[in-house]
């Protein structure tokens, strides 16, 4: 048994993809279609075949409640680690992307908080002692 | 060999897309040796619908203004929409809506059988997946009206009877590239 995909909700599927891929530089992965139904992953260019992120639509009462609460106690949706949180913030930044948390240390690691457009409140992650490339 | 495991779709064909704008209408014609009163049954009640349809249907869609739960079968999480029926004119007309996606039936008595006519609009990226979709649900229908029941063939399991090689044909048939599943591009 193997954790190989993890998902966010979000309430465009277009919309987040591009995101995911323009904005913080994923790679779509998976994008298929059985009728209303639409898979889409992106995975990390860095990792092209480590863990997938499916963007799922929100399209059910249970899964826009759960997002609606998340983000309004400041909870991420998603999780990213980076070796280069500073790095990462200033490039995710100057592509449009509004952070509620600049670059910040905290206990054993320095996290920023952005939203994604979707819904979402996204973390990045580098933890304390991981080299700034 | 069963008759499930002997069968293979024969070409793509009977299909075609309705370009307007952003727009796209896929529609697909089937003739079927079956009166429309059947193939109506058979579009509209539960218990047939899951011979041969995408979806599961939690009631019957014979009647309008029905509101019906519909489930995606074979999608990967499990996915269910609602829908309310907007027109049913027994054996002629059947309306309603997927998951957002507008569903048109029309049957047409032609001699003995049935033309039967679907419109769908359909995201456009993914129309030739539809219509070889479709196509093998059609056939699996066609079977089903003829009293040899073969069993749904939705989902992944269309994999295995040949719906890759429709999904291709239909690509080439409405001059689009041919999807793929997965893709792998850096940006």
């Amino acid at each position: 048994m193997k954790i190989k995909l993890t998902s966010v909700y979000v309430d465009d599927q277009d919309k987040a993809l591009r995101f995911y891929t323009q904005v913080l530089g994923f790679a779509k992965k998976a994008d298929f279609s059985q009728g209303p139904f639409r898979w889409l992953t992106v995975a990390s260019p860095e990792e092209p075949d480590g863990t997938e992120l499916q963007l799922a639509l929100n399209n059910n009462p249970a899964a826009k409640a759960y997002q609606q609460a998340m983000f309004q106690q400041g909870q991420p949706g998603a999780m990213f680690y980076t070796d280069d949180v500073k790095g990462d913030y200033e490039r995710i930044k100057a592509r449009g992307a509004e952070f509620t948390m600049p670059p910040t240390d905290v206990t054993a690691s320095t996290i920023a908080m952005l939203k994604d457009t979707c819904g979402n409140l996204i973390q990045l992650t580098q933890l304390a002692g991981r080299k700034t490339r | 060999m069963t008759a499930r495991e002997q069968y293979a779709p024969g070409p793509a064909g009977g299909a075609q897309v309705r370009k307007d704008g952003e727009k796209w209408t896929l529609i697909l014609v089937r003739e079927l040796r079956h009166s429309p009163e059947k193939v109506w049954q058979a579009l509209t009640d539960p218990a047939q619908l899951r011979e041969w349809a995408p979806f599961d249907a939690d009631g019957s869609l014979g009647t309008v203004g029905t509101t019906v739960k519909l489930t995606t079968v074979g999608a990967p999480t499990p996915h269910v929409t609602e829908t309310k029926v907007r027109r049913a004119d027994a054996s002629k007309a059947l309306e309603y809506n997927w998951g957002g996606f507008d569903i048109r039936w029309e049957l047409e008595a032609v001699g003995g059988g049935t033309r039967l006519t679907l419109w769908t609009n359909i995201d456009r990226r993914y129309i030739s997946m539809g219509a070889a979709g479709w196509h093998i649900c059609f056939d699996v229908l066609d079977q089903l009206l003829s009293g040899t029941p073969i069993g749904r063939i939705v989902g992944p399991e269309a994999m295995k009877f040949g719906w890759p090689r429709l999904n291709a044909e239909y690509a080439k048939q409405f001059g689009l590239e041919t999807p793929t599943a997965t893709s792998r591009r850096r940006t």
